[in-house]
């Protein structure tokens, strides 16, 4: 075992080797010589791969060693990425260079750093020949977060008989109390990080947040070619592609995998390089995030009691609001505004166990999703515009009005807003832009609730 | 008819005996019924037995009625008579004819389906018979085992009546029972033999139909016999022994409440108690017949007796009780007392979107009600249209969600000055109404929901140690429910002076005061922590007790020593040199962090400013943070090191700052540390700042330990069950399951050392004054300030008549010049001589070591004992 020197010093970061056998892949990494970085991925009651998939599973399982290596990539950022073994083609390198370049985005500006100059995976290998169908079963991998959006995504593919199962990666007990509830199969995929990142980490390693949507797809795109599934459908909305801010002429997004573009790019390189007929889409696309609330106000009753958008880790559930809102984070004041206009102000208080609109001590965390005197969080939460539309419609209710936060926007803020850009309808709309299979486009009117 | 035989005297006292559902569902439970009612024949009563229909049946029965297809309907009837013909079989009885007809009669009613002209009594019959069906198997069963029993139809003696404010539907399903003495039915049954058995839940009314009584009907159906027989009593058969001091679920020391009168009872079945419905309690409050709750499990205990009867005893908060989920609305309005109509055009909204009021408050320009969670409230839009009415006579402000807090008890106006440190706990709140009734029975205090949880155990906590939740007087108040239901009490361990009883005179003959530590003691605490698995490193916080001795064993038990200032790294490297040194200091000047450094110890920052200012000083460095988790715990104001009040830790708002830094001067984040408070004795309290500082330290690479502090809970008061390890190890472990990376420390204190120190002191005078009695010792605050800084409650015995019967009722006091030198409040003890040694136990901890000079006396000498 060679000895751990600061990854920030590296010249190199090494994407080894990547193999899998009996429901394990294995990926590989280094920084120079240094001790091996290997992250394992299980997936559970894995079938024996047939071999017309064989060449798809391959090219599937190659891109997620490409992308998972961001997680260890980002730990010492060195000036050199090398590939052992063949190169990618340019294809596929130029996904890499923008899922690097993009989904490290925040990182780097959070840490001071430029990144432009160092991300470059080499390119020159051969390119391979186009996918071909795979005459893949026609179900979706529906992956589920425990939050209101997969929740939405999962009953409108239900409510058009569409064939799914919820799939997470990780162990959350929240994520798999609310899969129960769905009633849909489950499969729960395990990944699990090197430990030497923690030693790195401890070192004082560079942190922070990475596109970890863009690993999950990836992750998604070898199970629907191993267990057999034609489509994978993500919730991601229409306001994840917004950027959070611009730094340095690029812009910054801490949603950027669950972005359109990230979006296309995959469903397109996966149709090319993987099978012509794995569908990767997002369900939700069209929707802004308040017309998602709203679907979900509709149809959550069930859901009410066990999901939970905050961006803290619950690892320990209880039956308590505070064991799934910490009534803190961006996610629980996002979360809490868009729902408030369409449900019963006593059912909000249920879910949530505190009413965070009458609390003078979030009102930085709402100015924040406003985007008053602040920039947007670093969260995936909605626009600016729509949490200001959201808060505007609250203002006009009387059985909101009084509340500390909404009596302080109607004060303050709103005399500075143009009341015309503040209504909440527009917010209702779908939009056209998305990859949504035509076997599920009944799935949007459902959520449209047409 | 079966031949009458009464035994008994035509004047013998009656009991009512009430079974429920699953008391009456099995062969085994009717022979403890059988037992039961024997017993109390032959003690000379006659028995009336109220029972309820079989586990399930009604439920049943209420399915069948809502079955459109007669065919359906008939299935159903039939499977409810095969349950019954199975009990029968297992009681070893063949179907009597009663129940035979009765079955017969039900598949009719099931078959022809609900009367067009009056389907509710069609309804009522169907629901009332699986009582009709449980009581004539009953009697056939009590009568088969000898023990000879009369069915009696409940609706030839309940008669109901109809109210002004009832409806046909509450007229028929939730009838009111006018419930009088009838002597003429007590005398004509008392002809016909000792023990017989009625239905719950029926009743006739004026115009000769059957009518049930609604929920909790049948416990109603026994107090309105047990009025209409005007009995010795009531006796409620259940699987709990009674009413609690608090939601069991919620505060498990919760303790048995033995005597209540109907007033107070029917309170505490109001707001939160599910044992009793209240309204069964009205019929017997005017022929003061008592009511008895008892536990079927344990018959020879003791359980709630309500009664007339108000026992001379000092007044007592005798519960408190939650709901949840309230919605408050709050009315604002300029000059409105002076419109008239105003309020009648309000409540008129209330009304109009079918909304019900619970709690009023009001105020010259402000009515606030409160309304609890009906479904209407939750899932309609009947606030916000409530609202918009609302809005247009007034300001209106809709506050969710809320909890009503009661504080139950007879005189409540008189304990006001005794919730001192009650009300102190909600000043640290949000307390958006507080109620107290006319009849001086409550006090409601309605708050933010979220705090519930962990303000209830606290509150019961604090009005037993105020004195104002009389738990010491055992009249009132009986086990706790942990004892009686739950994990069972620990057994505690008879305190080690007991066993020293000579040794410690001879040690206070030749000194007084002075301290004594017992060496063994602390041996047996530190070895109770070690036994917590989940725990990987305990550090001695020994400002607790710094003594050479004690710092020795604990170092030799590999326990590492917290230290808080210069003095104490001194102390602790003279006692342990080789023992790993933790210096959590709080704001320390730059040297003494310098010095640490120097020393070797594993320092804990907790504040911007080392950092800031003094960077360079920990560049390099592994650290320590500690953070504040934003509340705090404890038995006092003083002792709670958590939430803005206090002065420790980093707030979290400026946690990314601090991580900055850290980074610029190259320091290393290694554990995140918080510690809430002292004298805490739930377990699940440390399961949750540990797992609070895991999802903190998940954002913090560098991050290797856990240090979730100390402030371990020591009982102290009568009744109060230690903290229970084994509990404290598996919430730990729990959490551990989940965040394996990190290592977990504790730094316990007053927990290691605090029953091994006692301090000796000797009688110098006696005098009595107003209403006390003083007893004067020559040990006083400046020896022991617990109690005059933390108003800490300290055992105090005299051990030179350690077995005399405690007589007498003192003000322990010490000899300094301050009124606050007083060791302790109204104590039990023998009468006492001067020159008597008095011992006063748990000053293991923060004794000596916070003594003064003041006064210029001596301080006390501190001796070990092994």
């Amino acid at each position: 075992m060679s000895a751990l020197s600061d990854p920030r010093e590296a010249a190199s970061f090494r994407f080894v080797r990547c193999g899998y056998a009996d429901g394990v892949a294995e990926l590989a990494y280094a920084f120079d010589d240094g001790p091996e970085l290997i992250e394992r991925i299980r997936f559970p009651d894995a079938p024996a791969l047939p071999e017309a998939r064989r060449g798809a599973f391959d090219a599937a399982l190659r891109l997620l060693h490409f992308v998972a290596g961001i997680s260890y990539y980002k730990a010492g950022v060195p000036p050199r990425i090398v590939v052992d073994g063949a190169a990618p083609d340019a294809d596929t390198a130029e996904l890499l260079d923008t899922l690097y370049l993009h989904g490290l985005a925040e990182f780097a500006y959070r840490n001071g750093l430029d990144l432009r100059e160092r991300i470059a995976f080499p390119r020159d290998g051969a390119a391979p020949s186009p996918a071909v169908p795979l005459d893949l079963p026609r179900r979706t991998l529906v992956p589920i977060g425990g939050g209101k959006d997969s929740l939405v995504a999962i009953e409108a593919i239900k409510a058009v008989g569409g064939e799914a199962t919820a799939v997470w990666v990780g162990n959350s007990p929240l994520i798999a109390h609310c899969a129960e509830r769905t009633g849909l199969p489950m499969l729960n995929i395990g990944r699990e990080l090197s430990s030497v990142l923690f030693d790195y980490n401890r070192m004082g390693a560079w942190n922070g947040h990475i596109p970890v949507t863009a690993v999950n797809s990836a992750i998604l795109a070898v199970a629907a070619i191993l267990y057999g599934f034609d489509g994978i459908a993500f919730a991601n909305e229409r306001s994840a592609s917004a950027a959070t801010l611009e730094y340095e002429g690029q812009e910054v997004n801490h949603q950027w995998s669950k972005g359109f573009d990230f979006e296309c790019r995959l469903h397109d390189w996966l149709h090319r390089h993987v099978a012509a007929d794995l569908d990767y889409f997002s369900l939700l696309r069209p929707f802004a995030e308040l017309a998602v609330t709203r679907a979900f106000a509709r149809l959550g009753g069930d859901y009410f009691d066990a999901f939970s958008s905050c961006n803290r880790n619950f690892r320990i559930l209880g039956p308590k609001p505070a064991d799934r809102w910490c009534g803190q984070c961006p996610k629980c004041h996002f979360v809490f505004l868009a729902l408030a206009p369409f449900l019963p102000k006593p059912r909000l208080m249920g879910i949530f166990g505190r009413n965070l609109l009458d609390d003078e001590s979030q009102r930085a965390g709402f100015d924040a999703l406003m985007e008053y005197q602040d920039h947007k969080p670093f969260e995936c939460v909605g626009e600016g515009a729509e949490a200001r539309a959201a808060m505007y419609a609250l203002s006009q209710r009387p059985e909101w009005r009084e509340d500390a936060l909404v009596a302080r926007f109607a004060d303050e803020i709103l005399p500075q807003l143009d009341a015309t850009e503040l209504a909440l309808e527009p917010w209702l709309d779908a939009a056209d832009a998305h990859r949504i299979p035509s076997r599920l486009a009944g799935a949007l009117d459902e959520i449209r609730g047409a | 008819m079966n031949e009458v035989v009464s035994t008994l005297p035509v004047d013998a006292p009656w009991v009512v005996m009430k079974f429920g559902g699953t008391s009456v569902a099995s062969a085994e439970r009717w022979g403890n019924i059988r037992e039961l009612v024997a017993a109390r024949r032959d003690e000379g009563s006659r028995v009336l037995l109220v029972v309820s229909a079989l586990a399930g049946v009604t439920d049943a029965l209420k399915t069948l009625c809502a079955e459109d297809a007669a065919e359906v309907r008939v299935a159903a009837a039939k499977a409810i008579a095969t349950r019954h013909h199975e009990l029968a079989a297992v009681m070893g009885i063949a179907l009597p004819d009663t129940v035979q007809s009765r079955l017969a009669d039900l598949s009719a009613l099931a078959k022809n389906g609900p009367d067009a002209a009056d389907p509710l009594a069609w309804k009522a019959l169907v629901q009332g018979h699986g009582e009709l069906l449980s009581s004539a198997l009953g009697a056939a069963f009590l009568t088969a085992q000898g023990l000879a029993t009369q069915w009696v139809d409940s609706r030839d003696c309940l008669r109901a009546v109809s109210l002004p404010n009832q409806n046909a539907r509450t007229r028929t399903l939730s009838a009111t029972v006018d419930a009088q003495p009838d002597a003429a039915l007590a005398e004509r049954l008392a002809g016909q033999g000792d023990v017989f058995i009625a239905q719950g839940f029926i009743a006739r009314d004026e115009d000769g139909r059957c009518v049930l009584l609604g929920r909790g009907g049948s416990d109603t159906s026994a107090s309105c016999f047990g009025a209409v027989l005007k009995a010795a009593r009531v006796e409620i058969w259940t699987d709990v022994a009674g009413m609690f001091s608090a939601n069991p679920r919620q505060v498990p020391s919760a303790r048995l409440l033995r005597q209540l009168d109907y007033e107070e009872a029917q309170e505490i079945a109001t707001t939160g108690a599910k044992v009793l419905h209240p309204r069964c309690l009205s019929p017997l409050r005017a022929p003061r017949v008592p009511l008895w709750i008892k536990d079927t499990n344990r018959p020879d205990m003791e359980g709630t007796e309500i009664g007339p009867l108000v026992r001379e005893a000092a007044p007592s908060v005798k519960a408190i009780s939650t709901r949840a989920g309230i919605t408050l609305v709050s009315m604002e309005s300029v000059g409105m007392w002076q419109q008239v109509g105003f309020l009648a055009e309000v409540f008129d909204a209330f009304r109009r979107h079918g909304i019900s009021v619970d709690l009023i408050g009001s105020a010259e320009t402000n009515v606030t009600v409160s309304l609890d969670p009906t479904e209407n409230l939750l899932d309609s839009d009947a606030v916000a249209a409530l609202a918009a009415d609302l809005a247009k006579v007034c300001r209106v402000k809709v506050i969710a969600p809320c909890a009503a807090v009661t504080l139950v008890g007879r005189g409540m106006r008189s304990m006001l000055h005794q919730l001192s440190s009650v009300l102190a706990e909600f000043g640290q709140l949000r307390v958006h109404m507080i109620s107290q009734s006319s009849n001086n029975l409550n006090l409601t205090f309605v708050v933010d929901e979220d705090v519930v949880d962990d303000l209830l155990p606290r509150l019961h906590e604090l009005l037993v140690r105020a004195g104002s939740l009389r738990s010491d007087d055992s009249q009132l108040f009986g086990p706790s429910w942990q004892a009686l239901y739950g994990s069972g009490e620990q057994d505690i361990a008879p305190a080690w002076w007991r066993g020293e009883r000579a040794r410690l005179l001879q040690l206070a003959a030749e000194r007084s005061p002075r301290y004594v530590y017992h060496l063994p003691t602390v041996q047996a605490r530190i070895d109770g922590l070690k036994n917590l698995r989940a725990v990987d490193h305990v550090h001695y916080a020994i400002k607790a007790n710094p003594h050479a001795r004690i710092l020795q064993a604990v170092a030799a038990s590999g326990f590492g020593l917290e230290c808080v200032s210069p003095g104490e790294l001194a102390a602790a490297k003279a006692a342990a040199p080789e023992a790993p040194r933790l210096f959590t200091p709080n704001f320390a000047r730059r040297d003494d962090y310098a010095a640490a450094l120097d020393d070797g110890a594993t320092v804990t920052l907790d504040a911007l400013h080392p950092l800031e200012h003094w960077g360079e000083l920990f560049a390099g460095r592994s650290i320590m943070l500690r953070v504040d988790l934003g509340r705090g715990l404890g038995h006092h104001e003083k002792v709670r090191t958590g939430g803005s009040g206090s002065k420790f830790g980093l707030p979290l708002d400026q946690l990314d700052r601090f991580l900055e830094l850290a980074r610029t001067h190259d320091v290393r984040v290694q554990g995140l540390h918080a510690h809430l408070g002292s004298g805490i004795l739930d377990a699940g309290h440390w399961g949750e700042v540990y797992a609070q500082l895991a999802t903190l330290a998940e954002r913090i690479g560098s991050v290797e330990i856990l240090n979730i502090g100390g402030g371990l809970g020591v009982p102290s008061h009568p009744g109060e069950q230690p903290l229970d390890l084994d509990a404290l190890d598996r919430v730990l472990g729990e959490v551990k399951a989940a965040y394996p990376q990190y290592r977990l420390w504790m730094e316990p204190g007053r927990y290691l050392v605090a029953e091994c120190g006692a301090l000796l002191t000797r009688v110098t005078q006696d005098k009595r004054k107003g209403g006390h009695h003083y007893l004067g010792v020559d040990a006083g605050m400046h020896n022991l300030i617990r109690p005059a800084l933390y108003e800490a409650w300290h055992e105090i015995v005299n051990l030179s008549r350690l077995d005399d019967e405690a007589t007498a009722l003192y003000q322990v006091v010490g000899p300094i010049c301050e009124t606050g030198d007083v060791l302790g409040n109204d104590r039990r003890l023998p009468v006492s001589e001067e020159g008597d040694v008095m011992l006063i136990a748990q000053a293991g901890a923060y004794g000596a070591v916070m003594a003064s000079n003041y006064n210029l006396r001596e301080t006390a000498d501190e001796i070990v004992i092994e």
